[in-house]
């Protein structure tokens, strides 16, 4: 074979095309990948064609795609092709192609084009990677500083609480600071949770949990989150109750009304914060409205903007980063709530989000399971279980737990007094064994308990020995007894009637019936 | 198992009638799968456990009996379980206890055939400060303040109730004046606890006593010097026994049922063709109870293939898992039993969907001869809610 006949075959079976064109801009040869790619069976249906005829035929014919005026396009690749330069194209099946002009020696240019699909993939693959990481790390510092930033407010209001507490001069006193705190450790691991899907905001991942729930319960968390805060500073704080059932993101919107708060105090020198609830239509209106220094008509939309700061004259506002409006803000996009503003520097502003109204039968209880752990007849209340065998006493103790009691467990029986003293909760019933460790009978030890208690305390005995007279003499003495094992109908049974209905246990009305 | 000759027995009555309906219907229609039903009828008395037991060991020892379908026996705290599971037959009962969903969750393999026919009791307690704050919210009634007081009944169905209702007020922004006064029934000292309530002077009071006569009494009593506030009655005010006791004075008061009939097309046709069957005098909305789990059963039975007698355990569990897996659509709304509890939920109480669960249905009572106004929830409700007559009086004057 001729060498030029072998080139020309070989350069056929490529699988890229290939183009010459003449000094003058004319198309002398391509091969089949060529002219197929662009639509065309022969590769002599473009020959002689001019480069603005065959500009002009591709885009008629072949099915690639352009997204400019189709004269643009065509002066654009003329001038690709005049500059020697690289570029791209392409096709409606998803493949892209890369045009490469090389002048030759001599006159005339060869054009190559290339199937640059997979690798185009790839760099996109890898710059979605590379963004990714960016985004990551840059969600992660986010995260951090509004850790910090949402953290503050729960955490110094627990600190207030604890001195308090030292200080309390009730048991009453100290009770509800106790609730208070309680509620603020709630508040952070709350604050917390929902500073995770600040995280997922920024990833676009945050998919609003919407339920059915009152506004009182916003509002009793705002009262108990605040006002220790507003009360220090001097603030006359108020949140004005409201019984109206709403419909979205429980956490969300809590974080939401409680940054509205927090700037609320935080920029408040003196006079008030007032939160307070209206109805608008189907939504009702949550407002808090106080008397701080304002925000001019201006900056209405720049307060929403990350790290917007009016100005760091005020102590507060240096250590202000700027993010809790901007967070609020994207989470009433993600609700679908109406977040608005309106001021008047020197005298105050009100800050409020519209929240649809919901059905109040649809509220939602937070229990996925009722049982009578949660609602039972017995539930809330305490037992002292007495028991020296330990697979008896774990299989007792787990059937009054899963009934929704406390159960108080008491494994020694010298110095009673002491530990019954002592006990948290006064128990409501006894459960005993009748013979314990160390030749102790129970009945003796549920009489003396009784006399260290405030009120005597209903009693089971259980015993596993089925003697007769024995049996009658602990009913004797005003006690009922269940036989081991105990079936838990049984014991629920008696449990009920010691505790509601004591005229249907025998061995208490008879004892009545004999005193 | 139906306590023909206890406080119960004109309940009793409307079960035993229920299925009598049911079975009939079933079997004109050649029974389940050509096996015609036979019914036989035990005496569970005062409900106690021992006499419900009884008739359970009866029933299966005696008469071979494939399913225990009634009404309610609300003594036995669970006792007749055993029986019924160490037999493996099918056991559909109305007891409305929540002790059901803990012994069948304690182990749902041995329980796998018990049922209840509608939800728990705890849903009442519940559902009302639901409906309460529902009548709040939607301003047909503007309470004077927040406060509720509750008298409970002495038994495990009335207290929790009473917990229940006590356990969601604070969170529909109610307080309760103090924890559920507990009360025996026959109860004589009402000047006393009414006289305790009257000093908190609550916008609410609930009882949740569960016999008629002593809700009959109770709301005599109250009527004598009613209190400037709702009053909501326990379900037993749906029955015969507590209009003809209290008459005229009973309107106004509020009664919930979470099963009843809804006044739909199918409903108001079961009450018709019941009255007709039984009597002007019967209560096809107690009836309805068994009537619409025998039917439930023998659908389920049919698609199973067959019925198991006592011993037949793999056959029952079959029939079981069609109980649970095919929705029914009866008179009383839709029986939809819960995969874990093994009972009825209730719309709206646990369901936004109506198709979904059996209403619990809120009436106000009207005169004696008058038909109860069926006051909620949506779509079933026909009438809307009245201030009672007494604080009508008590705003004007």
């Amino acid at each position: 074979m001729e060498p030029a006949s072998a080139l020309a075959k070989g350069v056929e079976a490529l699988d890229f095309g290939v183009a010459v064109w003449s000094n003058t801009g004319a198309l002398q040869f391509c091969n089949k990948a060529f002219s197929k790619r662009f639509g065309k069976a022969s590769p002599e249906s473009l020959a002689g064609f001019s480069r603005e005829e065959f500009l002009g035929e591709i885009l008629r014919c072949s099915d690639l795609i352009v997204t400019t005026p189709a004269q643009t396009w065509i002066e654009q690749q003329i001038a690709n092709f005049e500059n020697n330069e690289r570029n791209r194209l392409l096709f409606s099946d998803g493949s892209i192609h890369q045009l490469r002009h090389t002048p030759m020696p001599g006159g005339g240019t060869i054009t190559v084009l290339s199937d640059f699909t997979e690798i185009i993939r790839s760099e996109r693959s890898l710059e979605k990677e590379r963004d990714k990481s960016a985004e990551s790390e840059r969600v992660k510092s986010r995260f951090l500083r509004a850790a910090n930033h949402d953290l503050r407010q729960p955490l110094a209001s627990l600190k207030i609480l604890i001195y308090n507490c030292i200080e309390a001069q009730s048991d009453e006193e100290r009770e509800q600071l106790l609730h208070n705190m309680d509620v603020s450790v709630s508040i952070m691991e709350d604050l917390l949770g929902a500073l995770l899907n600040i995280g997922q905001l920024d990833a676009g991942r945050v998919e609003p949990k919407i339920s059915t729930f009152q506004v009182s319960m916003i509002l009793e968390r705002m009262q108990i989150q605040f006002e220790h805060l507003a009360t220090e500073k001097g603030l006359d704080f108020r949140v004005m109750p409201s019984n109206v059932a709403l419909s979205s993101d429980r956490a969300l919107l809590e974080r939401i009304v409680s940054n509205f708060v927090a700037n609320a105090v935080r920029y408040t020198d003196t006079g008030r914060v007032l939160v307070g609830c209206r109805r608008k239509g189907r939504n009702l209106r949550i407002q808090v409205t106080d008397t701080g220094p304002g925000i001019p008509e201006t900056h209405y939309e720049d307060i929403f903007k990350e790290f917007f700061r009016i100005s760091t004259k005020h102590s507060y506002r240096k250590h202000s980063l700027g993010l809790g409006l901007n967070i609020a803000k994207r989470m009433a996009d993600v609700l679908d709530h109406r977040i608005s503003v309106t001021s008047t520097p020197g005298k105050g502003s009100t800050f409020s989000i519209d929240v649809p109204i919901g059905s109040v039968w649809h509220s939602d209880m937070g229990e996925p399971d009722i049982n009578e752990r949660v609602g039972g007849e017995f539930s809330g209340l305490t037992a002292l279980v007495i028991e020296d065998d330990d697979i008896l006493r774990d299989a007792l103790v787990s059937l009054l737990e899963r009934w929704g009691m406390t159960v108080i467990v008491l494994d020694r029986y010298d110095n009673l007094q002491p530990s019954i003293a002592d006990l948290e909760n006064e128990p409501d019933l006894i459960i005993t064994d009748y013979r314990l460790q160390g030749a102790v009978q129970g009945t003796d030890l549920v009489i003396e308990i009784n006399d260290t208690l405030e009120k005597p305390c209903p009693a089971i005995v259980v015993t596993a020995d089925t003697n007769p007279d024995l049996i009658k003499s602990i009913r004797q003495q005003g006690f009922p007894v269940l036989i081991k094992p105990v079936s838990p109908p049984s014991l629920r049974v008696t449990m009920h009637n010691l505790l509601y209905e004591p005229e249907l246990v025998p061995e208490i009305s008879g004892r009545t019936d004999d005193g | 198992m139906i306590p023909l000759s206890g406080p119960s027995a004109a309940d009793a009555r409307e079960f035993r009638n229920g299925m009598l309906m049911a079975a009939d219907e079933i079997n004109q229609r050649s029974g389940i799968l050509g096996r015609k039903i036979e019914l036989f009828f035990e005496d569970t008395g005062s409900q106690s456990a021992p006499e419900v037991v009884r008739a359970a060991r009866h029933l299966i020892g005696h008469h071979n009996v494939h399913a225990i379908i009634n009404g309610y026996n609300i003594g036995s705290q669970n006792s007749e379980y055993e029986v019924i599971a160490d037999a493996g037959i099918i056991y559909i009962h109305h007891n409305t206890l929540l002790q059901h969903h803990d012994t069948v969750m304690s182990d749902p393999d041995r329980y796998f055939g018990c049922f209840m026919g509608d939800p728990a009791e705890y849903w009442y307690g519940q559902g009302f400060i639901k409906f309460l704050s529902w009548l709040r919210e939607t301003g047909q009634w503007e309470p004077r303040n927040s406060r509720i007081a509750i008298i409970s009944g002495n038994k495990p169905y009335s207290v929790v109730i009473a917990n229940a209702m006590a356990s969601a007020t604070g969170q529909f922004g109610w307080d309760l004046v103090k924890r559920p006064i507990v009360v025996k029934s026959s109860t004589e000292n009402w000047d006393e606890i009414l006289d305790d309530i009257r000093a908190h002077d609550p916008a609410v009071l609930a009882t949740t006593q569960f016999y008629s006569g002593d809700l009959a009494r109770f709301h005599l009593k109250f009527m004598e010097n009613p209190l400037p506030c709702l009053l909501y009655l326990q379900y037993g005010a749906m029955h015969r026994t507590f209009s003809e006791i209290v008459g005229d004075k009973g309107k106004g008061a509020i009664v919930g049922t979470v099963i009843g009939l809804p006044r739909d097309e199918i409903g108001k046709n079961f009450s018709r063709m019941y009255t007709e069957r039984f009597g002007a005098n019967s209560t096809p909305e107690v009836g309805c109870q068994p009537y619409t789990s025998l039917h439930h059963y023998a659908i389920a039975a049919a698609i199973a293939g067959r019925t198991g007698g006592p011993g037949e355990a793999q056959v029952n569990r079959q029939v079981a898992q069609c109980l649970l897996n095919y929705t029914y659509r009866s008179v009383a709304g839709t029986i939809r039993y819960h995969p874990k509890w093994q009972s009825v939920v209730p719309y709206p109480d646990a369901v936004r969907d109506p198709s979904l669960g059996l209403p619990h249905l809120f009436y106000q009572i009207q005169g004696p001869d008058q038909e109860r106004a069926l006051i909620a929830p949506e779509p079933y409700a026909d009438s809307q809610f009245e201030l009672p007559p007494w604080l009508n009086n008590a705003s004007v004057g």
